[in-house]
């Protein structure tokens, strides 16, 4: 089977050069060192992008937003060293009957649906953890079953909740010596460890937002995470199933391999601006890291999957399918 | 209030597959802009020449059809409607056919003679093919508007029966036909795609 075509694999960019201006020069997305004397650092078709992002002091141009609105083109800026600030949403990027199906979504129809993406995540931790020849997931496997069952979403974060604390427990066995994972800890993260998966979800999040806003799905009104002002929630929600699979599984990477090690961190135990760059590049090559689909059989780059489950949610949503299937391996 | 007047060029979308129609009418995706943006450009790129007038809008309250028309050529004293196609094939498809007839019907119309062929013009191929407007293609015409504006947001047509048109389909990355097919059987049931995978 071939995976459908038309979304593009290299339709992200992530600007981390300090002092650049992002310009259009034609049909091309030009990064130029106003700084500097360096001239142009990069260039980009402008049809094939949906997503840049921003780290620190990098400008835009007027003429280049224009054409990041005409374009569908969204814009996120993050600070010098990850944390998300906020985004630029082109105006075209709403589809009323989709809005209205996501708000029309009864209490039981939200809940089928988070108990497919906590489900999956249950099932993706186990399937982590057993790739890395964790014994003792047997609990695990109860609370995936328990999570399907759930009636309201209180029991589910409740069953959502004990899986991560049995999980994160059980992650640390997958960790090589000198890196160990004692608890989830987060503002601030406690650890280098917690700082890496931390930094991660925030990249993972930002990929699920732009899948979810390319989709025409609001990223705000979520299924499971309660609405918050200024909180992606849905984003949140998504994000769920793909925790483990890929941002666990690439941050133990990260540290078994050494690429990253206790050296790259400075006192507040975030990476030193040289790590972040590496970091920076792992987890893009990551991203489009082609693997077999579980349920589609076809090669994939792990972006595409995200953003064919933003679709498979869309579908959810506006009853093309019964419910929503999330992304799940089994081995 | 009047009904909605369609289209002509919607026709050969609603032709081509009834979903993928949906699609572009409700959701307004990209695809959609895409071929838009790129038919308009080659369409300017036309000069005007001769016997020739090119891009003639006309609409019909009566018909329920609305649309712009590329060339009208005179021909030994008749009118014929042009369309120009690209077509990698060097066909054009059954659906670019509902397209002309509907364009027919809409000059007889203003006209208020009869019209009983028009032609398609292949850009790859430089040929020109005169196609006899009958009573099945008009009736096929009339059946599309009626189905079309009887359409609503909630009454998603089926897959398409013939699933060689999703290789070319813009739609296909959302649509998801085969996919579908593997996650829930029974929404392909009766379509094409059923006993596919």
């Amino acid at each position: 089977m071939k995976p459908p075509e038309g979304m593009f694999d290299e339709s992200v960019i992530y600007v981390t050069r300090q002092g650049a201006q992002v310009q259009v020069d034609g049909g091309r997305i030009v990064v130029w060192d106003v700084d500097g004397d360096e001239g142009e650092l990069a260039s980009f078709p402008i049809e094939k992008l949906d997503t840049i992002n921003v780290f620190g002091g990098v400008n835009f141009s007027t003429p280049f937003v224009a054409r990041a609105n005409e374009h569908g083109i969204v814009l996120n800026y993050f600070t010098q060293h990850g944390k998300y600030r906020g985004s630029f949403v082109p105006e075209k990027n709403t589809i009323a009957e989709v809005r209205r199906a996501q708000y029309d979504l009864s209490r039981d129809e939200e809940l089928a649906i988070a108990q497919q993406m906590i489900a999956g995540k249950i099932r993706n931790a186990r399937t982590l953890l057993s790739r890395k020849g964790v014994r003792g997931t047997d609990v695990l496997k109860d609370l995936g079953v328990r999570a399907e069952s759930d009636t309201t979403k209180d029991d589910l974060r409740g069953t959502e909740g004990e899986a991560a604390e049995r999980y994160f427990h059980l992650l640390d066995e997958t960790l090589v010596d000198g890196w160990t994972f004692e608890k989830r800890t987060k503002r601030p993260p406690e650890d280098h460890i917690n700082s890496l998966l931390s930094l991660t979800y925030v990249f993972m999040k930002n990929e699920v937002l732009s899948a979810l806003r390319q989709y025409n799905l609001d990223p705000f009104l979520g299924v499971l995470h309660a609405d918050r002002h200024g909180r992606p929630s849905l984003a949140l929600d998504l994000q769920e199933e793909f925790r483990p699979i890929f941002c666990d599984a690439f941050v133990v990477r990260l540290v078994n391999r050494g690429v990253i090690d206790h050296e790259d961190f400075r006192k507040d135990n975030r990476l030193s601006d040289d790590a972040f760059k590496i970091y920076l590049e792992k987890f893009e090559n990551y991203m489009n890291e082609e693997l077999t689909h579980p349920h589609f059989e076809y090669t994939v780059t792990r972006r595409k999957a995200v953003r064919q489950q933003a679709i498979l949610l869309r579908k959810a949503i506006t009853d093309e399918l019964e419910m929503y299937h999330s992304l799940t391996f089994t081995k | 209030m009047s009904e909605e007047l369609v289209n002509v060029s919607d026709l050969n979308q609603h032709a081509y597959c009834p979903r993928r129609y949906w699609y572009l009418h409700f959701y307004d995706t990209q695809g959609r802009n895409y071929e838009r943006i790129e038919g308009k450009t080659k369409h300017e790129n036309q000069s005007e020449r001769g016997n020739w007038l090119n891009e003639l809008y006309l609409e019909s309250e009566r018909l329920g059809l609305k649309g712009k028309i590329d060339v009208l050529d005179l021909e030994n004293g008749r009118t014929v409607p042009v369309e120009r196609k690209r077509a990698e094939s060097g066909d054009y498809y059954k659906s670019d056919e509902v397209q002309l007839a509907g364009y027919c019907m809409l000059l007889e119309d203003h006209l208020d003679e009869p019209v009983r062929q028009g032609a398609i013009y292949l850009y790859e191929t430089d040929q020109r093919m005169h196609v006899p407007i009958t009573e099945d293609h008009r009736e096929t015409v009339r059946e599309q508007i009626d189905a079309m504006q009887s359409m609503t947001v909630d009454s998603i047509p089926p897959f398409t029966d013939n699933p060689k048109k999703c290789e070319a389909c813009s739609a296909r990355e959302y649509c998801l036909p085969e996919e579908t097919a593997r996650l829930e059987p029974k929404k392909v049931r009766g379509t094409g795609w059923e006993g596919r995978i």
